[in-house]
């Protein structure tokens, strides 16, 4: 179907494609640029040209707080946390759409309540659990939240499901367990899922800011959202900082989503499985 | 097999972060050779002053060798939701601040240690006696601002008006403001936020009562009331700025003043060490008033926790951060509020700074304030109060039916 | 292609044949602890930390709904008083009609949008991966900034969005400055977030469905509509529940964009259930209430989600 497309057609797909790209782009150059004008304001609207630009935003973001520090407290507890919810979120997937088991939709059920109850009320009562344990302020206290999520699980058991089972069949027959299906069968083949999955796990650690603010207090495990939090001052804000704070704060996720996109394109259709 | 490979390096991270973090949550608990450690909380010193709280705190840890004072800075915007967390979880430090409309709520919910053996006499007594709470002191006054007339000298002499001075009342400040504005060049004559601080102030000013005496019934709905509402609310779109022009966005007021479109200007002091290369000349007046005085005062107060273990060295600190020689000198020199200090002699430096001329409507407006009426569920109250001005503002509701509503709305929480 | 079987939610009504991979209704009790035991080994990783830090708060938090609290001093024990409270009360009815706009406006632009980009995008265009990227970027920008933008987009006398709509001879609402149209302008601008979010997920839906079906279908003289109908959208359909199910429970946990573009107003015109949640808990010092608030959605939600996974064997093809 991808080929017989005429051209007319292919070049009016293709402006409608780049006009919504523009749109999807316009808020981030506005914040590049923003960041780049001195003494930026957002309250103005943006004006295409800069006329002296500097980095001075991005200098004073340096000098504000310990940026490299903060940004490799994010980065290893993103890494860790998506690691960790790839891991535990397709055994899991694996377990609900493989094995049979009583009760199992109800323990599904479970697993998809815990996204129901919104973080607001949760906040107060994990923190206080967390201070119970004295986990609070510890890098462990930032990531237990977030070693699992139903979300994760949810996606990948969809991809899971998908997954013919006449492979498993004829893996059985060749005398492999359950571990070695999922390792060698099922985990190759929900790559795009598992990539669609380290996207917004990665992402929803690094923007996570209610729990951190909650339960960190110790300035060594600061994470990025918290830092760049304290560029809002209580009368005024230095809005170029703040830009440039969030340019910082985009350009990872963005590269993470590079990365994994590969994985979300490069999928099962053109293997000759049916 | 890389999954696999993944996962133990994973595991290793995770029990290398599980390590590092018990290493922290330990580290609080060892007192470090008969030192005591006191955890202070605060939000003033966030976006701008962190390196003066440090100099505060050195010259305190100097003096007091045995005594360590360990910092967690948190902006305003979040101080709360921390705070009330922290105290939630037994947690919240040795000492932390508060301003005085959240006071009130901790000091009656048994939050606040009691402070015994203050010198009263270093503070100015109207602020100590704020953090007085049925009869016993639960904080003392960290810092106060207050707010004056700001005012573009460059677009009156254009406009051809004569300067506020102190005798101005309100019709002197609309007819200039109506002359000073040219909606044409988006120039705007005045700006006066449509809010719950402005209405308590320009309520005193029209001489009306919020509350009543025992603080059980609300009174603002009342002929004072009206003319106030209606003096805040007759502004938008004739000479101050409507929302949809922007208003009430993050710091529109401040960059429409900086840029010359903003001929006067309600707002309060810590506004000046901003304005200070503003690029035309500007000065400050004392608000003008209807049938009195009165400008509004925000006071930050320093508290000591109630369930906090060094509750001693917690006030010693406390105590000198409020008052002491060097925090004077400090907030001084970099126009961190004014400090709380009885003795004005102190204050005389803050006089002699340059811009704006005539720093001396600063402390004349201090001769008739007004503090921000303070119940329990202040919040609540502060919301419904504004939101009903604002809707009258936006012109969805008359005057009268919005105080009446937000009456009848905050006698409804005094009640409970 | 058509064996719409819904083994996970269904196990009776597996497919006959399936004689090696029905390895648990046996009743072999030996068999019976080995999947017990795979069981275990592959749910309690994920099981085990969202009990411990989420089925533990969440059950703290139905005790908190039992009880004055203001965080600040001891609880109150108040029973069901905050329920019948809320469920009384005009505020709370309000902020859920508001939910219930949001979502019902949100999901359908979402969803059609979302498929429209996945489908685009899942052609053969030149720097594909870029404008993946690119409509990606908004998913990943905070909302501090998105609602800035849009604030500026939206403004009533002077945005561009009111501009193109006086050029067209559109009339130009207040946006959200307007109780009216505050909920519109907080839909659009999330709708435009959440496309790319959209778009990722059905785009790795599209990617598993295996050419060779629209080889066949070709072959089979059909075109590229019918195909679309007939290949495409059943075999997106388990991307497409998903997508149905998580926008739902979070459609209905809306908070952040409301928070920062109009704070709930004007006059309350856009407050959202959860965030009078964060308002109780956190401003106003009545974390009972905001437990009880919370547990109401909780059930709403539930309800909803329950009626979509029975409804699902109707309409999701699982390969």
């Amino acid at each position: 179907m991808r080929d017989t497309r005429s051209l007319p057609a292919r070049i009016a797909l293709y402006c409608a494609v780049l006009a919504g790209a523009a749109i999807m782009l316009f808020p981030f150059l506005w914040t590049v640029i923003t960041s780049i004008t001195p003494e930026g304001s957002l309250a103005d609207g943006p004006t295409l040209i800069v006329d002296d630009p500097t980095l001075g935003a991005y200098r004073t973001l340096l000098d504000a707080m310990p940026i490299w520090r903060i940004l490799v407290n994010s980065l290893a507890i993103a890494v860790a946390s998506t690691v960790l919810q790839l891991i535990t979120g397709s055994m899991a997937a694996y377990g609900f759409a493989r094995l049979h088991f009583p009760l199992k939709n109800v323990v599904f059920g479970f697993y998809l309540a815990t996204l129901m109850v919104p973080l607001q009320v949760l906040v107060v009562p994990l923190f206080i659990e967390m201070k119970t344990f004295n986990l609070q302020d510890t890098y462990f206290a930032l990531l237990a939240p977030t070693i699992a999520s139903a979300f994760g699980v949810f996606l990948l058991r969809q991809a899971v499901t998908a997954v013919p089972l006449e492979l498993d069949e004829a893996a059985t027959i060749d005398g492999a367990g359950h571990l070695r299906i999922f390792t060698t069968i099922v985990l190759p083949l929900i790559r795009p899922a598992l990539a669609t999955v380290a996207v917004f796990a990665f992402m929803g650690s690094w923007n996570s800011f209610l729990w951190p603010l909650v339960v960190i207090r110790s300035p060594e495990f600061m994470t990025l959202p918290l830092g760049l939090s304290t560029l809002q001052g209580q009368f005024t804000t230095q809005w170029d900082v703040v830009m440039a704070g969030s340019v910082v704060s985009i350009v990872p996720i963005a590269i993470v989503y590079l990365l994994a996109q590969r994985h979300i394109i490069a999928g099962v259709a053109h293997t000759g499985i049916k | 097999m890389r999954i696999i490979k993944t996962a133990v390096a994973a595991a290793a991270l995770t029990a290398l972060l599980a390590a590092c973090g018990q290493g922290s949550a330990t580290k609080e608990a060892a007192a470090p050779d008969g030192k005591t450690t006191v955890r202070y909380m605060n939000f003033s010193a966030n976006d701008g002053h962190e390196k003066d709280l440090t100099a505060i705190v050195n010259a305190f840890q100097t003096a007091n060798p045995d005594i360590t004072v360990q910092v967690e800075t948190v902006p305003y915007a979040n101080y709360f939701t921390k705070l009330q967390t922290a105290v939630a979880g037994g947690t919240a430090a040795d000492a932390f601040e508060l301003n005085y409309e959240n006071f009130v709520t901790y000091a009656k919910n048994g939050s606040l240690a009691e402070l015994k053996e203050v010198d009263a006499a270093a503070y100015k007594k109207s602020l100590y006696d704020a953090f007085t709470t049925d009869g016993k002191q639960y904080g003392v006054p960290e810092s106060f601002s207050n707010v004056v007339l700001f005012y573009n000298k460059d677009l009156f002499k254009k406009a051809g008006v004569a300067e506020p001075n102190a005798d101005w009342t309100w019709k002197d400040e609309q007819a200039a403001a109506e002359k000073l504005t040219n909606k044409g060049a988006k120039v705007w004559g005045d700006y006066q936020p449509v809010s719950y601080n402005e209405f308590y102030k320009v309520l005193a000013q029209t001489g009306g009562e919020f509350l009543n005496a025992d603080r059980t019934e609300a009174t603002f709905n009342s002929p004072q009331g009206v003319e106030a509402a209606k003096f805040l609310v007759g502004k938008v779109g004739k000479t101050m700025p409507t929302e949809a022009d922007g208003a009430g966005t993050p710091d529109f007021d401040s960059k429409l003043f900086k840029s010359g479109k903003l001929a006067m200007w309600h707002t309060g002091i810590w506004m000046f060490s901003g304005m200070a290369d503003a690029p035309f000349n500007w000065d400050v007046a004392v608000e003008p008033g209807n049938t009195q005085k009165a400008s509004a005062m925000f006071v930050n107060g320093l508290v000591v926790n109630a369930a906090s273990k060094n509750a001693e060295a917690a006030q010693k600190w406390i105590t000198y951060l409020a008052a002491s020689d060097k925090t004077t000198e400090t907030r001084l020199a970099t126009s961190w509020e004014l400090p709380p200090v009885a003795d004005e002699a102190k204050l005389a430096p803050y006089l002699q700074q340059p811009k704006p001329a005539n720093r001396k409507a600063v402390f004349t407006a201090l001769e008739e304030t007004v503090l921000p009426p303070v119940i329990e569920r202040q919040q609540e109250m502060q919301d419904i109060v504004t939101q009903e001005l604002t809707s009258a503002a936006a012109g969805r509701k008359p005057v009268e039916k919005a105080l009446a509503d937000a009456q009848t709305k905050v006698n409804g929480l005094l009640k409970k | 292609m058509n064996g719409t079987m819904d083994r996970t939610e269904d196990p009776t009504v597996s497919r006959p044949v399936e004689s090696t991979a029905n390895r648990t209704t046996t009743t072999r009790r030996p068999r019976n602890w080995k999947t017990l035991g795979w069981v275990l080994f592959f749910l309690l990783p994920s099981a085990i930390p969202l009990f411990v830090f989420t089925l533990v708060p969440m059950v703290s938090s139905l005790w908190v709904s039992l009880h004055k609290w203001n965080l600040i001093s001891p609880m109150e024990w108040v029973g069901f008083r905050n329920y019948t409270n809320l469920l009384t009360d005009e505020t709370t009815r309000r902020v859920f009609l508001h939910t219930l706009i949001y979502v019902a406006g949100y999901l359908p632009i979402v969803y059609a949008g979302g498929l429209v980009l996945a489908l685009a995008l899942n052609q053969k265009l030149k720097g594909r991966a870029f404008l993946r990227a690119t409509y990606f970027l908004p998913v990943v920008t905070s909302w501090v900034v998105v609602a800035l933008v849009w604030k500026w987009l939206l403004n009533p006398t002077n945005g561009l969005v009111n501009q193109l709509l006086g050029a067209v001879g559109l009339p130009e609402p207040g946006w959200w400055t307007d109780p009216q149209w505050a909920l519109p302008a907080v839909i659009l601008s999330s709708a435009w977030k959440d496309l790319g979010f959209v778009m990722v997920i059905l785009l790795a839906g599209l990617q598993s469905i295996p050419n060779d079906f629209y080889e066949a279908a070709k072959v089979d003289g059909s075109n590229a509509w019918q195909r679309f109908w007939r290949i495409t959208l059943p075999l997106l359909s388990p991307s497409t529940f998903f997508v149905v199910v998580i926008s739902l429970i979070n459609g209905f946990q809306v908070f952040d964009q409301v928070y920062v573009m109009t704070a709930g107003g004007p006059s309350g015109s856009s407050q959202v259930v959860v965030g009078q949640i964060y308002d109780l808990t956190f401003r106003y010092g009545r974390a009972g209430e905001a437990s009880a608030l919370s547990w109401i959605l909780f059930a709403l939600i539930l309800v909803i989600t329950v009626i979509q996974i029975r409804g699902q064997r109707r309409w999701v093809h699982y390969a």
